[in-house]
């Protein structure tokens, strides 16, 4: 009877099992996210507040959408969330990659520098939130006294009252949390690229900025492309860092769409204008990744 | 390459003093969860401990239920990941070896999902949760963290079993093996490595939520994890610094740990379906 499963070596084989393999996760996903999925879009044209199953449906509007657009908060959150992106991402990558170029050197110890210089990956977020608001601390906090002692400011800052401030204090722990993922993706590009490719360039006479900008650069096009989409990914939708620091404040200044819907549904309960600010935040990362992978697909050639 | 020695001395001059302020943070950590509350609260600040207060571990342990945070985390991890397994394997198996019609638009939807904020999912979630009374239960954290996990674990795997010949299967079943047990009797061995590496990237994943955790568990003290645990010192001790830090370090280490073991496989987990 196995002598019909041979066929299994064949790439084009299509065959029960493999539906059947599949069947679990189809099932599970399906209950856990794409139900789901279909509750939330559902509840966003409902004016509803605590979202139940049994209660009956309530009808059909677009309230929440025309609220939403019509809201300064909401404008304001797009806007702190677009700084966000664009601060710690940049910032991200401007630390991941210098730090990836510096431990892909040949030197001694180069495995344990390597562990090393993306350590900050294995902290939790909420314990990155706690090691930054200690450091940033108004009373007692070591920036304060760095800050002083620099001459930079002459009193203590408080930084969770100081919308700019805090701010700041935000996207520092992010860049923090989020520059080890940079470097170990870079690295692992760079790690792909031969050594010839190097050696061939300096017989023909390539200074140290012509490799990297001619060869390295290149090379790491597609592997930056998709770091790039998943670092952004990562802070358009974080919730963790942003809540447990600021809370979105002060004055919203830290208020980022994920924060907004959050509170909408858990703090004020409003489910179905939560569930509203939800689907347009996930329109907007589809959006912004499918516009950023077809730059990358431009950049390969 | 050759280098002179300025070269390579500036190089590790380099390195030394990015690592040195990148990995502050977590030096401090460890310098405030040891200092006495005086030296907390003196500047300038000290940045060695004179006496190390290695009291203060025991401390927050006993009077804290961090030892409970910390078990109720490693529960919900261990039941996401678990649950994560078993789909896992099957689908990207069949990803891997089958040509299943609807398989890759399926694969690419479960990539999509990485997509998903995590505050949108939470809204619908939680009325799913609160109707089938599992609000306050350990077991709306498996479910959820499950949603987080799933993505990852299934093209992780795909890329192992990819990388496993197809030839291993072929032989098993000359020799009498069924497809399944093809599967579990040399697929799975041959892969343990991939096994484990994504088993563990998967528990960080759950280590590391928070916002489920606080939607779900809030009101249940008895069951909070340890992020969700930590963040309400954060809020109550304003100012015992060195307490916090010390929890700090008991949520973190484990994960650190894990990472250590973890680094070489990294890449394959965070890249996972990346890639096409």
């Amino acid at each position: 009877m196995s002598v019909r499963f041979l066929d299994l070596a064949r790439p084009s084989r299509q065959h029960w099992l493999g539906y059947l393999l599949l069947l679990p996760a189809v099932a599970l996903v399906a209950l856990i996210i794409v139900y789901p999925l279909f509750v939330s879009l559902d509840l966003s044209f409902q004016k509803i507040g605590m979202a139940t199953l049994s209660a009956p449906r309530k009808p059909f509007t677009l309230e929440n959408y025309h609220k939403l657009f019509t809201s300064p908060d909401f404008w304001n959150s797009c806007w702190v969330t677009i700084k966000l992106v664009l601060v710690v991402s940049a910032a991200c990558f401007a630390v991941g990659l210098g730090t990836a170029l510096l431990v892909n050197n040949r030197f001694k110890g180069r495995t344990l520098a390597r562990l090393f210089v993306a350590l900050p990956w294995a902290v939790p977020e909420v314990i990155a939130v706690v090691i930054f608001a200690w450091i940033f601390d108004s009373s007692f906090g070591l920036m304060n006294w760095l800050f002083i002692k620099l001459g930079i400011t002459s009193q203590m800052v408080n930084w969770f009252s100081e919308p700019t401030a805090a701010f700041w204090v935000v996207a520092i722990t992010m860049i923090w949390k989020g520059y080890p993922f940079v470097s170990i993706m870079t690295l692992a590009g760079l790690q792909s690229i031969p050594e010839d490719f190097y050696n061939a360039a300096k017989v023909d006479g390539a200074n140290a900025f012509q490799r990297f900008w001619y060869i390295t650069i290149p090379v790491l096009m597609p592997v930056l492309g998709v770091t790039s989409v998943l670092v952004v990914l990562w802070v358009f939708r974080d919730f963790s860092i942003i809540k447990v620091l600021t809370d979105g404040g002060p004055l919203k200044a830290t208020q980022t769409l994920s924060i907004m819907t959050y509170d909408q549904a858990f703090g004020f309960f409003n489910m179905g204008y939560a569930s509203a600010i939800g689907i347009v935040t996930l329109v907007l990362c589809v959006v912004a990744s499918l516009l950023m992978l077809g730059r990358k697909s431009q950049a390969m050639y | 390459m050759q280098r002179t020695t300025l070269q390579t001395l500036s190089l590790y001059a380099g390195l030394a003093v990015v690592c040195g302020v990148l990995l502050f943070p977590i030096y401090w950590l460890f310098v405030t969860a040891l200092s006495t509350l005086a030296e907390i609260r003196q500047l300038p600040p000290s940045f060695w401990p004179a006496d190390p207060q290695w009291s203060t571990f025991a401390k927050v342990a006993t009077e804290r239920p961090i030892l409970l945070w910390l078990w109720n985390s490693t529960l919900a991890a261990l039941g996401s990941v678990a649950l994560s397994m078993v789909v896992s394997v099957f689908a990207g198996y069949s990803l891997s070896r089958f040509s299943v019609k609807g398989g890759r638009s399926l694969g690419l939807f479960i990539l999509t999902a990485k997509m998903l904020p995590a505050t949108l999912l939470v809204i619908p979630l939680f009325g799913i949760f609160r109707s089938m009374g599992l609000i306050g239960s350990l077991w709306s954290l498996v479910l959820a963290h499950a949603t987080l996990i799933i993505p990852f674990t299934t093209w992780m795997l795909k890329g192992y079993f990819d990388t496993i010949p197809r030839e291993l299967e072929q032989a098993a079943m000359v020799d009498g093996c069924s497809p399944l047990g093809a599967l579990f009797r040399v697929v799975l061995p041959v892969a343990t490595p991939g096994l484990a590496a994504t088993a563990l990237y998967a528990f960080v994943l759950s280590w590391a939520d928070y916002a489920y955790a606080r939607t779900f568990l809030t009101n249940a003290q008895g069951s909070w994890t340890a992020n969700l645990g930590i963040t309400t010192m954060k809020g109550e001790y304003v100012t015992d610094w060195n307490e916090i830090s010390a929890a700090a370090v008991f949520v973190s280490v484990p994960i650190i740990l894990i990472y250590l073991f973890l680094e070489r496989y990294l890449v394959g987990g965070l890249t996972a379906g990346a890639e096409k």
